[in-house]
Parts: C-alpha cells; structure tokens; sequence
C-alpha cells in the first residue's frame, strides 16, 4: 500500500497553547516498502505515524493512499480503513488481558475482509504452541509478537509500529523484528517502524529523520540488513 | 486551604457523575427514612397534642338510659379522675332530592363550653345557645362536602320526631378523629356527619331529661385500665351498660394507631434496603479510586504524610458523598412528607396537621447517611493504609484472567472474541459482578414489593365487598330489632331478598385476657354472606362453638380446641365457656361468629336483629333508598357498590401519590448501580477499547463489549430481583397487616412485569449516558497514557 501527502499539518490545541506537531511534511511511501522513522521526543513521528493509520486527520494539507483520498474520509470510513488495511504495533502491546493469545488474534480476524487463520497468524511468529495463553502469561516479547500477529491477521496494506521493541530486550527485540520483516516478505504489506533506536535504521529501504515537525533529511539503504544481523 | 483538601475537592469534581450517583441512592434511603419517620412523629405529635389540648378521654362506656347523677358515682370509683356524662344519639338528615339516606351522630356539649372531656374545637361559628332549640355545630368536613354553610337548616329525624336543625358553627373533636358511618369501613363524608347540640335541647329532643346514654372517663395515673372497666361495667349493669372500652377500642383511635404501625413498619423496612446498596456502592467506587491512586497514595505517604492523615482524606471522600445525600435526601424527604400529611389530612380530622420539621429526624437521617457512607469506605480505606510507599509506586501488577466457568461448563462455547471478553471481565471480579446484579436485583425486589401492594388491595377488596357480601344494601337498626323488622322491608317494592345479619355484644376471655367485641351470625342458608378467608376461600359457620379470626384468637391467645368465657353484654348478662370451633385467617377486624344456634344458647331468645341485608331490584334504587329513609327503625344503610367505589378512589389516589415515590426511589438505586458500574467497568477497560477501536472496530461494536457486560448483569439481576421482591413483599405484607386489616399476600404476574420494565427503562438509559463516552473516546490519548 502506498501513500501520498502534501504540507501535511497538524495543531494540537490544548487549552490556550497551541503544539505544531507536524509543521509540513511531504512524503511519498511506495507499496512493499520498509520505512524507519526516527527523531527525538515531540519531533511529530507519532503523529504521523497515528495519521497515516487513520487514527487521526491532519489540521491541513493533502494525504491519499492509493485512490482513497484519506483526509476527506468521516469517522466510519476511517474505522473501515483501519479494519481492512492497518496494522498497530505499539509499544506496550495493548493485548486485551481477558483474551488469550489466539483470541487477542480472533479479535481482528472476527471483523476482517480476508484474514488469515489466528493459527497461521501465531505460527508466523513463533508462538504456535502458545496460543492458549493469556497476556499476564505471557513475557512482554512474546506479548508483542502476540501484537505483530494480530496486527498481520488481517492481512493488512501496511504496518504501522510505533516503538514496537521500546520496552524490550534486544534478543526479544530482535524476533520481533523478524516476525516483522516476515509479515513485510511474505503479505508485501508496507513495514513503518518509528523508532529511537538507530540501530534498526539498517533494517529499512529508506530512512525518514524528524526534528521539530518535519522530515528533515531522507535517508536511503542500499542494502537491507536482516534483523538477525543487527546489533545495538 | 491544603494541598490534600484541593485534591480532595478535585476528585469530587472529576467524579461527580459517580459521586452523585451513589448520592442518589443515599439519598433515597435519607428520604423514605425522613418521608416516613417524619410523617410518623408529625402524626403522632398532632395526635397527642390534639389529644392533651382537648382532653380526649381514656375510658368510653355506652348505655341504654340513666339519671346524670350516675356520673358522681362513676368518679368514685377508684382511679377515675374525670368522668362526664352524655347524650349521643344517630338522626336521619333529610336533604330533599337525594335518595340515599343522610346520617348525622349527635353529641351533647355544654353551652357554656365548660365540657371537660373530648371538647369541641370550634372552627367557625359559635356554640349552641341554651334555650335555642335545634342549633347545632357540625364537623367541618361534613359542611364542606355537603355545601352548607353557617345557617343552613337541615331537616332532621331525632328520636322519631321532626325537628330543623340550624347549623350554627363547625368544629371538630378529639373523638372524631376519623369517623365512620355506622356499619361502615370508610368515612364518607356526603352521608355521615357528627354534630354537636346544647345538652338541655338534646335531652328534650330524645326524651332524656336529665339523663344520659354515654360516659367518657380520664383515669389517675396509675389506674389499671382494666379495673376501672370492671368496676364500671358492673356499675352499668341496671341502665344497660353495653360494655366499657379502653381507647385501644375506640374506633377512631384505633384506625388512626393502625395507620401509625403501618407507618412504623415501613420506616423499619425501606430506609434499611437502600442503605445497603449505598455502602456497597461507596466501597465499590473508593476501592476502584484508591485501585487507581496508587501511585498517588505512594507519593503523599512518600513525603511524610501518616496514615492516619491518608485515611481521613479518603474517609472525607466518602463523608462529601453523605453530605450531598443527606442534603439532597431531607429536602425532598420533606417535600413528600408534606405531600403524604396533605393526604392524611384528607382522611383524619385533626385542627392542624403539618409535616413537622424535627431538628432529630434530620439528625437521624444524617447519621445513617454518614455511618453507610463511613462503613462503604472501609475497605478502601484499609487498602490505602497497608499499601507502602514503595509497592505503591510501582505498576499493578496486569490482571490474571483464567476461563471462566462458564466456558468450563460449556467448553467451546462459541464465543467470539468480543464475548468472551465480557464472560471472563465477569468471571474476573464476580464480587463486583454479585454487588451490580444485586443492586439491580434490589431495586426490582423493591419496585415490585411496593406497587403489589396495590394487588393486595385489590384482592382484599374482591374478597371483601364481592365474595363475603353479595347483598346489594345493608340496612343498619337504631336498636337491635325482632323479626317484625325483616317483614317491614320485605314490604317496600323491589326488595327481592331480606336476611338477618345478628349479633350480641360479648366480651371474651381466656385466662386473664379479655376482648370486647360482638358475635355476629348469619342464618344457615344465608345467601347474601359468606366468610371468605385471606386465601379466598369460602368458610362455613361451625355448626357449634365460635368461630374467631386470627387477630382476636391471638389477642386472647387461643386455638382451636380451647374455651373461651362467653359473656354477654346487655341483655341477660349470661356467661358460658364455648369452645373455639375454628380459627379464621380475615382481613378486617377482630370478629367472632357462631350459628344462629349457638347464639340462641348463649341469650336463651332469639338473637335481636342488627342489621339486615338486602337484595334488590336496581331499577327501583331510589324509591327503595326513599323508603328506607322514612322508616325510624332505619340508622343507615351502606350500599356495597357505593362503598366499593369510594374504597378503590381512595386507593387510587393514594396509590398513585405512592407509586411515584417509590418508582423515583427504585429508580435512583438501578440508576445509582448500573451508572457507578458502567463507570468503572468504561474506565477500568478504557484502554481495551481504544485498542478495539484502533483494531478498526466501530463505535457501536466496541459499545457492545460495555453494554453486554451490563446486559448480562441485569438479566441476571431479573429473576433474583423477583425472587428479593417476593420475599420482601411477604414480610412487608406480614408487618403492614395491624388489628384492623390484614393484607393478603396475592400479587399478579403483571406487577412482576412492571418492576421489571421499569427498572429496564432506567437502566437502559444510565447505560446509554455512559456510551456517550465510548462514542466520544480519544483512541490517541488513551494509548498513549498508559495508567
């Protein structure tokens, strides 16, 4: 799935303070590709990240993906979008701690156009033989996994992870990675990672780094490194 | 004002839909606490007041005939303080245009006021002048419904003799209080009214120069009541003392101390339901608070702050809660009250009557509010003080979830993802589960225990005016008749059917118990009466020994098998042990009948005839209703149907005024649990239905997960809450039912329906206030702000 945006803007209010999070962003994202966002704090990457998804719609300027011209979508049009298309990670997983691991899964396929078996979902990320537990049984890399394969249930355009390996260790850190890369091989859904973590820039077709509000410098890899092979 | 208070007030604010939630509840219980204590004590006050100002008297005793010299020697015997005599006689008022009979109940009264006992408070008007013949005053309530007015002239049947009576003032009298016609259960105040006349002009009018047919007495202090009563009967006997009676048997005391214990009993079952549901809410609401504050609570104690100084913070929390409840609960405690007095004095002649403002009804009200307040914050109180600073800092540990037993039971179920989440939230926290369905279940227990009650009239009043009496009139006598009596209204065209309906004055006893009353017998193919049960069953008369209702049978603690000593009243004055036949379950009155053959035995004569019951041709109503107005025999006569009608007005009226109360009250407990419920469970889960909504689920699918959690809880709630209202309602039936009536305990399934229903529509609505939220979530801000 690709994307396309102009001067994308976006203006929190809160109270008589106004915040620029993004303060103009043009960006063009092809289908298949791997993207790194990186900056520090407050740099508008979460913002982008949560426009892109359909989570929120900038102040102004111009976003489409394909033919869908997302900043003109309502409400339930933009829940659709994220039902058929997105993917989440997020960096606290955000497994609905009732469910088990199958079930955090069957929560997407439940609702999805053409999903994938929850079994599948599980097995691409190495947790086929524990889809019977529940999140606080769970280690927070195995949660997160549990979060990558209900986000590729759905078999989605795209991926949207918002620190997804922020609260981990860096072995964990890496299989997640990998079951990442896996769901980016495999279902061609375009892989956005934000990240503080440099390291993993080298995992990306091209790198986006944020300061104040803007794309500040494009980066492009010739070569994908695989996860297994990076350290940090 | 400190730092912790600013906080304190803070969270009231940002809580206040929770807050005032269980402030409704609270407040419920503060209101039918202040509502009824009030009305009680405002009764009970008036009553005692009006009793005291108007000397009404303790002892009443009615006779056929004696000197008023009688009445010094009533004052010698032992105990008696005061003692007046007294003339009372019934009149046919003659209200041209109008069928039905017009009963009036004379009272002498001194002309100069110098009476002593049961006085007359004078309204409007003056007193009866002496030497004036034919002026009277007469109760108020009877000028108002009739639209005299000071002056009117009314043609009246004193006695056998025409006389015009002028209404010359109006008032009322402590004896009076609530005044029935006679063979009647309900005042009608068209048809019956008390007047008071100079006592030389009612001497003259009834032929009773200087004599009396009535006695009141006050007693010292420390006079047996029963005593005196002894002493006074055998004193009567020679002028045909019909027997003495202490107040509990005056009629108009004892309908108004029935209504009390009725009070009484509802002040002692309903406060105490919504108090409970109130603290169960308080402990729910600050646990789940102190559950979020954690780290907040770590913090204040980290800076110094005792536990002492953290549970009184938290204690305040709750205290703020009882203030707005009691605040909220004694005004409109109050505003009902009014509205329930406004009603009583519809039905009780007092001078006054007003909801009084007892300083210690208030105070009562407040401290139950505070103390449920107090209790429900325990438990959050406890887990603040044990949480140490450091623990308290930390992260809860994420709840651990297993299957629930109901995928246990039903492995494979089925559920999709959604479902499951709401089965295993449940199976997660069933005591908070317990507490919703319970609340829920409370509130329908309740709505329905109050409004059946309109079902137990109903079958009360089928039962009474329908099953036991299928006359169309009844014909009251001014004195015990003979047969003869029957064959003259046999005579009067249109009466198709005449039966005797006797009864002797007695008085009962068992051991050193002793009960004043008539036993009643109707004729062995009586076909116009019938003793039905509270069960609705029909009772034949035994053919020998006596067959009493329940309250009189307990009163004289006797069963079926025991004697009782039969003594007449009048008459021959014979005594005789009978045996207690049967014991019958009724729903009016202490009464005992036999067969017409054991009445025979017990007066050695045919009994006299009281009264008579008619069947008659509807068509010929009036000219019958005329007839019977000229005949002097007749007292009264009540028509069942008339009667019937006024019952099931003032049922409806009453009722009505109650359902709204009780249908606000139940509402404030289901709007109260459900909201606090609804609250915690959207905030507690907040964060999972963001994610869902991120996940692409709509607003309406995530609305489901809440929503079907709630749903599951009041379907639960349903049939416990049947059950709780069934239970509820026995008990309440059992402590409503006084001397007087007794309820039976017959609810329809639609009352079912109805509670359930109501309490449905206001859930559904609370429900509904806290989607809003869902609708209105920032998925953004929840994600990120991870508590």
């Amino acid at each position: 799935m690709n994307f396309h945006g102009e001067d994308l803007r976006k203006i929190y209010r809160t109270g008589e303070t106004e915040v620029h999070a993004l303060r103009g962003v043009d960006l063009d994202i092809e289908a298949g590709e791997v993207l790194v966002l990186l900056g520090p704090s407050g740099s508008g990457k979460s913002t982008l990240l949560n426009i892109l998804g359909g989570l929120d719609r900038p102040t102004s300027g111009l976003l489409t993906s394909g033919e869908l011209d997302l900043t003109a979508l309502d409400d339930a049009e933009l829940t659709r979008f994220r039902r058929d298309r997105v993917g989440f990670i997020f960096q606290f997983y955000n497994l609905i701690p009732s469910l088990t691991a199958e079930e955090n899964v069957r929560l997407v396929t439940d609702i999805a156009e053409s999903p994938m078996d929850p079994a599948r979902a599980l097995d691409l990320v190495g947790l086929a033989e524990r889809r019977d537990h529940y999140p606080a049984q769970l280690s927070g890399g195995e949660q997160q996994r549990v979060a990558v394969a209900r986000a590729i249930a759905k078999q989605p355009g795209v991926l949207l992870c918002d620190e997804p390996t922020g609260a981990l260790d860096s072995a964990t850190g890496v299989r997640v990675l990998e079951a990442l890369e896996a769901a980016n091989r495999e279902t061609g859904a375009t892989l956005v990672i934000i990240t503080h973590n440099a390291g993993i820039a080298a995992m990306a077709d091209r790198v986006f780094h944020f300061l104040d509000g803007r794309i500040a410098r494009i980066e492009r890899n010739a070569v994908r490194t695989s996860p297994g092979k990076m350290t940090w | 004002m400190k730092a912790l208070d600013r906080k304190l007030l803070r969270d009231l604010w940002h809580m206040r839909g929770q807050v005032l939630a269980i402030a409704l509840v609270l407040a419920a219980a503060t209101a039918t606490f202040v509502l009824s204590m009030g009305v009680h004590r405002s009764l009970v006050e008036t009553r005692d007041a009006y009793y005291a100002r108007n000397a009404f008297a303790e002892v009443f005793a009615g006779l056929t005939r004696a000197p008023g010299s009688l009445v010094e020697r009533v004052k010698a015997i032992p105990g008696v303080r005061k003692a007046e005599g007294g003339i009372i006689q019934y009149a046919t008022l003659d209200f041209p245009g109008r069928p039905e009979p017009v009963r009036a109940l004379i009272n002498s009264v001194d002309e100069n006021g110098r009476t002593e006992l049961n006085k007359l408070t004078l309204r409007s008007g003056r007193l009866p002048q002496q030497g004036a013949a034919g002026e009277v005053v007469a109760d108020e309530s009877f000028v108002k419904a009739n639209g005299l007015t000071l002056g009117s002239r009314i043609t009246a049947l004193i006695y056998g003799k025409q006389q015009v009576l002028t209404i010359v003032g109006t008032g009322l009298a402590p004896n009076y209080v609530y005044a029935l016609p006679p063979g009647d259960i309900l005042p009608d105040d068209r048809r019956f009214g008390i007047f008071w006349m100079g006592q030389k002009a009612l001497e003259a009018a009834t032929d009773r120069t200087e004599a009396i047919n009535s006695l009141s007495l006050t007693l010292e202090r420390d006079a047996r009541v029963a005593d005196v009563i002894r002493q006074l009967d055998a004193l009567l006997e020679p002028y045909g003392g019909t027997g003495a009676y202490g107040r509990e048997d005056h009629l108009s005391h004892a309908f108004l101390d029935n209504e009390l214990v009725q009070l009484s009993a509802m002040t002692r079952v309903i406060p105490p339901v919504f108090l409970l549901v109130a603290t169960f809410l308080v402990y729910i609401v600050l646990g789940r608070m102190i559950r979020t504050e954690r780290t907040q609570i770590g913090l204040i104690k980290a800076f110094g702050y005792t536990n002492a100084e953290v549970g009184w913070h938290y204690l305040k929390f709750a205290l703020a809660i009882a203030v707005v409840a009691t605040v909220l609960g004694c005004v409109s405690g109050v505003w009902m009250g009014r509205a329930m007095t406004r009603i009583y004095a519809e039905y009780y002649r007092f001078p006054f009557l007003t909801y009084l403002l007892d300083p210690r009804v208030f105070l009562a009200a407040a401290g139950l509010s505070f103390g449920a307040a107090a209790l429900g914050s325990l438990g959050g109180m406890r887990a603040a003080l044990v949480l140490t600073p450091a623990v308290a800092m930390t992260a809860p540990p994420p709840p651990v979830y297993r299957r629930g037993l109901v995928e246990r039971l039903g492995r494979r179920a089925g559920f999709s993802a959604v479902g499951h989440m709401i089965v295993r939230h449940i199976a997660r926290w069933p005591g908070r589960a317990a507490i919703t369905v319970f609340g829920v279940g409370l509130s329908v227990g309740l709505l329905f225990a109050t409004t059946q009650f309109l079902d137990s009239s109903r079958a009360m009043l089928d039962g009474f005016f329908f099953r036991a009496q299928k006359q169309d009139l009844m014909v009251s006598f001014i004195e015990p008749r003979s047969e003869a009596a029957l064959f003259a209204l046999a005579q009067i065209p249109g009466v198709l059917r005449v039966e005797p309906s006797r009864a002797i004055a007695v008085r009962l006893s068992h051991g050193n118990r002793v009960e004043r009353g008539a036993i009643e017998s109707a004729p062995p193919d009586a076909r116009l009466s019938a003793h039905i049960d509270i069960d609705g069953t029909e009772i034949e008369l035994p053919a020998s020994g006596l067959m009493l209702s329940r309250q009189l049978a307990d009163k004289l603690g006797v069963r079926p098998g025991d004697r009782v000593w039969v003594e007449e009243l009048g008459g021959r004055r014979s005594r005789q042990a009978l045996p207690v036949a049967r014991v019958i379950e009724e729903f009016v009155g202490e009464r005992a009948y036999a067969s017409e053959a054991t009445l025979l035995a017990i007066t050695r004569d045919a009994a006299p005839v009281g009264s008579a019951l008619l069947r008659i041709d509807p068509a010929r109503r009036d000219t019958i209703l005329i007839r019977l107005k000229d005949m002097p025999m007749v007292l009264g006569v009540s028509e069942r149907d008339t009667t019937f009608a006024r019952f099931e007005s003032m049922i409806d009226e009453n009722i009505n005024t109650m359902l709204a109360f009780y249908i606000s009250f139940a509402g404030a407990i289901a709007v109260g649990v459900v909201y606090n419920s609804a609250r915690i469970l959207f905030s507690e889960r907040a964060h999972e239905l963001a994610t869902m909504r991120v996940l692409g689920y709509h607003r309406r699918e995530v609305a489901t997960v809440l929503l079907g959690e709630l749903a599951l809880l009041v379907v639960m709630a349903v049939p416990l809450g049947c059950l709780l209202g069934n239970g509820l309602a026995q008990v309440m039936t059992a402590m409503f039912s006084s001397d007087l009536f007794r309820l039976p305990f017959a609810p329809e399934p639609a009352s079912y329906g109805r509670a359930v229903l109501i309490v449905l529509a206001a859930t559904a609505f609370t429900a509904l206030l806290v989607v809003r939220r869902v609708m209105n979530l920032d998925m953004v801000r929840v994600l990120k702000g991870r508590d």
